[in-house]
């Protein structure tokens, strides 16, 4: 009890509204006014729940959604029955503040060198055992059209450059477990999502990302394993992303303001206050 | 002493000696002499009905829409949405909520179709790509669904005030802190909306393009997001101590002088909607639902 009641001080009951605010009007910024196939609806989620521990993250992506729906001003088309994902992504994140996963760690030197090459082979491994998942590549079950597995490598060698490159320019090893963290997150959120989708909106959302589902569903993958191919797709990918902006963020507030947080002192560690 | 000041100028506002205007029928709470605007209580045959009511309604149907497979749940929801919509007279605000589905409802017609797996029943061709039966069953009820869906949404939203919604649920016992969060959070999403909206100004103003390609367009996020973000989070220290100063987290409960009219009848349709949709859920899903 003492353990729920510490992730909902006071300033935590302040951070959870600004959050939900967040996902929503930069989700719905990213996805209807910039138009990216990306969602980037889940910052404030992870943000509480690095912040503030597992319950208080799950309540604010699970109240995002809520409220996305059924506010009478914003009023979302289809995100609703998706709260279930957004409450485990922020129940994820708050285990990744327990285990002080965004902790800042500088390093120089071969450590460095050496995490930034981990970063990238982690980003490569997590990859293939999603492209040889034989849901996807036995054509008697089903079968990614070929040029979704080459986006798909050529999208994963980005990704690594990218992480080893973010490692390696901040001289920080935390790049890695960001990059480790996102992808987690990113894979099981594609699980969560995948039968909502197929059983409440026949494995479509009505974006962009629908394009991939049809493709797959011409490769011969069923409804439901289209919807998995496509968030194996996106998840992975968009939380990383998302991971990566909460760490920056993170990084760019004062060690005073985020001392306060009942996870503070663990995201800080030694960092001088 | 400045504290019992200010302890009788406001019990003078509140409980003045003549009651504020008590308009006819307002019987039980004039007595306590709260303004007009505090005691405002929705009419309206739907509307009067007390707002978690109307939740329990929302939330039933969309369990019901979603849950039961086949043709009787999306349908039964529709017809039951749509009824509730013309006995509170919102049907006509409804249009905006049925435009809003279109795009995920062309992209299950055609995705479900055209590419509905295993399926062999034919109906048409267009170039490479097949229209099947059982493709089109599919999308027709996952179409059902979303609209029944989006109606029972719309019905919820534009029959109940957010305000009425929350002064319920705290006087129903769950406490200030989810009240805070629910109204805060909704009452920031405006305000953010138009920082954004200035945000993105202010960076076209200085040169920044967010129009034309993905990647300029991409290029654009970080000059959103950041001053966005960092904004927001700023106020939050302020906030903490404006709430603090004003007890809080004190360990009482806060008197709530809105309540809204509830009965047993009320209770239970409430209990009678709720189980009812969970028990055709779980009926439907055991395959013991006696409709198609």
């Amino acid at each position: 009890m003492a353990w729920l009641s510490r992730q909902f001080s006071t300033r935590v009951i302040v951070l959870i509204p600004i959050a939900i605010a967040i996902n929503i009007v930069l989700g719905y910024t990213v996805q209807t006014i910039l138009k990216l196939p990306i969602y980037l609806d889940s910052i404030g989620t992870i943000l509480v729940g690095v912040l503030a521990g597992p319950i208080a993250g799950a309540l604010t992506g699970i109240l995002s959604n809520l409220i996305w729906q059924y506010a009478p001003v914003i009023g979302g088309g289809t995100i609703g029955p998706f709260a279930i994902t957004a409450g485990v992504i922020g129940f994820l994140a708050g285990i990744w503040g327990q285990l002080a996963v965004y902790r800042s760690r500088p390093a120089s030197g071969t450590q460095l060198i050496l995490a930034a090459i981990a970063a990238a082979v982690i980003v490569v491994v997590v990859v293939i055992p999603i492209l040889n998942n034989p849901a996807y590549t036995d054509p008697n079950i089903g079968g990614y059209p070929s040029w979704v597995y080459t986006a798909a490598i050529v999208i994963a060698a980005i990704v690594a450059v990218i992480v080893a490159g973010f490692i390696y320019i901040r001289r920080d090893l935390a790049g890695l477990w960001v990059a480790v963290a996102g992808v987690v997150t990113g894979i099981v959120a594609a699980f969560v999502s995948a039968p909502i989708s197929a059983i409440a909106f026949g494995g479509v959302t009505g974006s962009g990302t629908d394009l991939l589902v049809a493709a797959l569903r011409q490769g011969g993958s069923d409804v439901m394993s289209a919807s998995l191919g496509q968030g194996l797709f996106s998840d992975p990918i968009d939380k990383t992303i998302t991971s990566f902006v909460v760490f920056i963020v993170l990084g760019g507030l004062s060690g005073r303001l985020l001392a306060r947080f009942p996870l503070g002192e663990r995201l800080l560690g030694n960092r001088a206050v | 002493m400045p504290a019992s000041r200010w302890a009788n100028a406001s019990s003078g506002t509140v409980r003045s000696e003549k009651p504020a205007d008590p308009s006819p029928g307002d019987s039980g709470r004039a007595a306590r002499g709260l303004p007009a605007y505090v005691l405002r209580v929705p009419t309206g045959t739907y509307r009067a009905l007390n707002p978690l009511t109307k939740f329990v309604i929302a939330l039933s149907s969309a369990l019901v829409a979603f849950g039961v497979r086949g043709w009787t749940g999306p349908l039964s929801v529709l017809v039951v949405t749509a009824a509730i919509a013309l006995i509170a007279g919102v049907s006509r605000s409804l249009r905006r909520f049925v435009l809003a589905t279109i795009p995920i409802v062309a992209s299950i017609l055609l995705v479900n179709a055209f590419l509905y797996p295993g399926a062999t029943d034919v109906l048409f061709r267009v170039g490479p790509l097949a229209a099947t039966g059982t493709g089109g069953t599919v999308a027709l009820q996952a179409t059902l669904r979303v609209l029944a869906f989006a109606l029972s949404v719309a019905v919820f939203s534009l029959t109940t005030a957010t305000d009425d919604f929350l002064a319920d649920l705290e006087c129903r016992g769950t406490g200030r802190r989810l009240t805070f969060v629910v109204g805060s959070a909704i009452r920031t999403i405006p305000a953010m909306g138009s920082r954004a909206v200035e945000i993105v100004e202010a960076q076209r103003a200085r040169g920044l393009d967010t129009e034309g390609s993905i990647r300029r367009r991409l290029r654009g996020i970080v000059p959103l997001a950041g001053p966005m973000v960092f904004g927001s989070l700023a106020e939050v220290e302020e906030r903490t101590v404006a709430l603090e100063a004003r007890a809080f987290s004190a360990p009482v409960r806060r008197t709530v002088m809105r309540t809204l009219p509830d009965g047993s009848g009320q209770r239970a349709m409430r209990w009678l909607v709720g189980l009812g949709s969970i028990a055709a859920v779980v009926a439907s899903i055991a395959g013991r639902f006696p409709l198609p």
